[in-house]
């Protein structure tokens, strides 16, 4: 009896433990749309022995990257993981992914129907980021190789947690806009290589092949509610937008001195907003209240700033340059896109449930046509450790 | 107190002859008395001393004619030569008299520079008392002897101890000898209150056993307990304090020592003021304290001589040092082997690396490296000094560096193990240290058939087992499982000694007080005392 317990003991157990030797650790995942409504998964495998592997490998030549790219397709996800595994010696282990690229073309088809199993499967876990790559294909991204990061795809997690915004949320973020009523998700976008000439325009095709290392922020990718991709925001605008969705931790506003001819920079920080809605005569109206206190840092004018006046003439032209960026922005998807990034719905839905109820059937058009202002209330904390410039003459400082 | 009574119910009715047994006739009548007739006594004690070439019978023909028995080596000759050999000594015996009881008497006088005297009058007590290392002197025609102690054996001198030192406290240790190791307590605590109770165990060897006590602030239960477990001790010798711990512990199967040794006498008297009760063993320096409970274990000695502040500190260290030393190893195979996911991906990525090429799966490897590294502390243990280096080297050498080079094992391994191995040996009191290296192997197994879950399982097992065990009918767990907030202050921290008023609840007797309320300083705030 002893000794069948104890056999049960030894022969259970095992079933599921693997050595890190034989396990195929990926950390980057890319969705891309591939022929006859197949899906085409590729994932960034590390290889272990070229990332630390003591001295002679940290000396690396760019030629040997510490990863590769090995890609599958299928019907689904699994389907095109199980092909993918056809290539690979060790099994795929997906527990440690951070990052979820979308290639453009799937974006655009829509992601509605691949997007379950990152859910479902007890392996994976919830904080990964999304990507979406601006004018290429999610394996096209993975093959690129990073200059500061030895696993590529680990750079734009970089990028995008210097922006200021909370990081591995991005499927917690997007799963919980695609399943409200009225919020569409927004995802933040990459563009492959880092010149960034033609990054504000909005259907960028081609990258120049002058830079192949390296990729960068570009805005945001907007989704529809059926989980489309139908435009992209800029990266001003992005930026304006997950301030106003309370996303963004710090902030640099440059802004021009009116009747001065200079401009100044404030980093700004404890950044909050709130967004009041509110129906007169009929009409949605919607008030968007920024609030951000921050550190000037740069001052490019006249202006003395250990003067409390002068501080307010430069807190005025700030406020009113977010202002008039952030309305532009809220303006473009207004009319552009018809898509809610901001959270407006839901905060409408928790401020006031029988407005939202009215409202909820044929919200977008009520969107489309809602009246929305912009109020920023930004406080200068901090000035530096001069008042004026100090290039400038006594004569030429503006008390 | 239902523990204590089962307990008894338990006790071997046996033998109602319980100390001192009488041997099981080696010679004839032992229990006999006396003859008044020397020659008869001589031939007595000569057939019960057969072929001991180490008992000296030494006559001394004077009138009435003496004899003087004695264990050569234990003597203090120097002494005998001084007070009895003299040859003054038996000249002054007035004839005439009736002498038979006054010879005796006048020896008796004469033998007062000898400290200790006693008369017998069987030939039991006399071989008794040649035994114990006294001279036996027999005068024809007395049908008793006198035992007079002259115990002059080498003995090592008070060290310090090897196995316990520190670095503030007292440097005195035990030694071999019974009386000098009550002596040492004694010193420490000079009141009458101290009791020492001395009992003798094994019936071939005769050892000195002593329960040592506070009466007043030992608690009379415990006190009983362990008077009654000693006293069903039968056995044939008792070399070491280990002998008599195997028969009174509480849990024999259970890895946890329940009876505390030491060899420091300021470790002895403090727990005999905290309400404990000291057995102390002759020939061994080692000293048993019972109760003991879990948290002594991981207490040292200059925990009470250090300022709080620090010590609390250090006991922080301590509690995660032996918490490493339980799990580390397990955990390192459980989530190398199950849970890739809880590991931070840059360090996966380096154990993925160095595990590159090694042939064991991570389970053996640890288990083979946790052996190797038990086998190399035995190792150096044993070894005489000379060869002690060349174990450390090889150690070194050969597991830590070459079998990495080689590839043999990964050095994440190494490195778990040595981690380990250094927690391990932070627990201070060593055989509460043995208890967790050896706990370390059945959860490193659990955790390479079962992951964190064996682990989890393993931590609940052994958890279920220390609240169930006992140390002389007190929980071992407490004062923390029963919960005294008393006690507590002397486990999660070590409160400042005048906060600390309260002795144990579980285990002191009446007296409860130690440290009268209100002594905290109270700072003068720079006023000058009047």
């Amino acid at each position: 009896m002893i000794s069948l317990i104890l056999s049960l003991t030894f022969v259970s157990g095992c079933w599921d433990n693997s050595e890190v030797n034989e396990i195929a650790i990926e950390l980057a995942w890319g969705i891309d749309k591939a022929e006859n409504k197949k899906i085409m998964i590729s994932a960034q495998a590390i290889l272990p022995m070229r990332i630390s592997g003591g001295q002679e490998s940290i000396s690396g030549e760019s030629k040997n990257k510490p990863f590769f790219v090995v890609s599958g397709n299928g019907m689904n996800t699994l389907d095109a993981v199980q092909q993918m595994q056809t290539k690979l010696s060790r099994q795929v282990f997906r527990g440690h992914r951070r990052v979820i690229v979308i290639g453009e073309s799937m974006a655009r088809q829509g992601v509605k129907e691949v997007f379950d199993t990152y859910t479902r499967d007890p392996n994976l876990k919830l904080r990964t980021d999304i990507f979406i790559v601006r004018g290429g294909t999610a394996k096209n991204f993975l093959e690129k190789s990073y200059p500061l990061e030895n696993i590529s795809a680990l750079g734009v997690l970089g990028e995008y947690g210097q922006m200021g915004t909370p990081v591995e949320m991005g499927l917690l973020n997007f799963l919980h806009a695609a399943t409200s009523d009225g919020a569409c998700p927004v995802v933040p976008a990459i563009a492959i290589g880092m010149d960034t000439k033609s990054q504000d325009q909005d259907n960028q095709n081609e990258q120049t092949n002058s830079d192949k290392e390296g990729f960068r922020l570009a805005g945001a990718g907007i989704f529809n509610k059926d989980l489309k991709l139908v435009g992209y925001l800029n990266a001003e605008e992005s930026r304006a937008m997950q301030w106003v969705t309370g996303n963004l931790n710090k902030l640099t506003v440059p802004a021009t001195i009116p009747h001065e001819g200079g401009n100044v920079s404030i980093i700004l920080y404890r950044m909050h907003s709130k967004i009041q809605p509110d129906i007169q005569s009929g009409k949605l109206k919607i008030l968007v209240t920024l609030t951000g206190k921050g550190a000037i840092r740069e001052n490019n004018t006249r202006l003395d700033l250990t003067q409390t006046n002068n501080i307010s003439v430069v807190q005025n032209a700030l406020e009113h340059h977010v202002e008039e960026a952030v309305l532009r922005t809220i303006t473009k998807v207004q009319k552009k896109y018809g898509t809610d990034v901001f959270g407006f719905s839901s905060t409408i839905k928790r401020k006031n449930l029988t407005l939202w109820k009215s409202i909820r059937n044929d919200w977008e058009e009520e969107f489309r046509e809602a009246e929305i202002s912009v109020n920023a209330n930004i406080t200068v904390r901090r000035i530096g450790v001069t008042g004026p410039a100090l290039q400038l003459k006594a004569s030429e400082i503006e008390k | 107190m239902r523990w204590i009574r089962s307990r008894k119910k338990l006790i071997r009715n046996k033998n109602s002859n319980r100390f001192g047994s009488t041997f099981p006739s080696l010679s004839p009548d032992q229990n006999a008395e006396l003859s008044t007739s020397l020659t008869i006594n001589e031939m007595m004690l000569r057939e019960i001393f057969l072929n001991s070439s180490d008992i000296i019978f030494r006559s001394i023909s004077s009138n009435p004619e003496v004899l003087i028995i004695y264990i050569d080596g234990l003597i203090d000759t120097t002494t005998l030569d001084k007070v009895m050999l003299t040859p003054n000594l038996f000249e002054e015996t007035p004839s005439g008299l009736n002498a038979t009881s006054i010879s005796g008497q006048i020896i008796q006088k004469k033998l007062v520079a000898i400290s200790q005297i006693k008369t017998v009058s069987t030939i039991n007590e006399v071989t008794d008392g040649i035994l114990k290392a006294n001279i036996v002197l027999l005068v024809d025609g007395e049908n008793k002897a006198i035992v007079a102690d002259l115990k002059g054996f080498e003995k090592r001198g008070i060290e310090e101890p090897a196995a316990e030192v520190s670095i503030r406290g007292p440097r005195d240790g035990f030694t071999e000898t019974l009386r000098i190791n009550t002596s040492l307590i004694r010193r420490r605590i000079r009141s009458p209150k101290l009791k020492i109770e001395s009992i003798t165990i094994g019936q071939v060897s005769q050892t000195d056993v002593a329960i040592v006590y506070i009466d007043g602030i030992v608690s009379n239960t415990v006190l009983k307990e362990v008077r009654d477990r000693i006293s069903r001790i039968e056995m044939d010798g008792v070399l070491e304090s280990g002998f008599i711990e195997e028969f009174i512990e509480d849990a024999p199967w259970s890895p946890f020592p329940q009876i505390q040794n030491t060899e420091r006498p300021d470790i002895v008297c403090a727990s005999l003021l905290e309400g404990k009760v000291a057995i102390l063993v002759d020939n061994t320096p080692f000293v048993l304290i019972v109760p003991m409970t879990f948290w002594t274990g991981l207490q040292a000695v200059e925990d009470y001589y250090e300022r709080s502040i620090y010590t609390t500190f250090i006991r922080f260290v301590r509690y995660s040092l032996f918490n490493i030393a339980l799990l580390l190893p397990s955990l390192y195979v459980a989530l190398s082997t199950f849970h890739q996911q809880l590991i931070p991906t840059n360090l996966l990525i380096s154990i993925s690396n160095s595990r590159e090429g090694v042939p064991f799966p991570t389970f053996v490897e640890a288990l083979l490296m946790e052996f190797m590294f038990e086998g190399l502390r035995e190792a150096g243990i044993r070894m005489p000094k000379a060869v002690g280096s060349a174990v450390s080297i090889v150690g070194a050498l050969v597991i830590g560096q070459a079998a990495v080079q080689a590839g043999i094992v990964s050095a994440p391994v190494v490195i778990v193990v040595a981690t380990t191995g250094i927690a391990s040996f932070a627990i201070p009191r060593y055989n509460f240290g043995t208890a967790y290296r050896l706990l370390r192997f059945p959860m490193l197994i659990l955790a390479g058939m079962l992951g964190l879950y064996g682990i989890i399982s393993g931590v609940f097992l052994l958890i279920i087992h220390l609240l169930g065990l006992q140390s002389f009918g007190v929980p071992y767990m407490n004062p923390v499982v029963p919960s005294i907030p008393q006690g507590l202050k002397d486990v999660l921290l070590r409160a400042p000694r005048w906060s600390m008023t309260r002795r144990s609840a579980l285990f002191s007797g009446k007296n409860k007080t130690r440290i009268p309320e209100g002594q905290q300083p109270i700072s003068k705030q720079g006023k000058t005392d009047e």
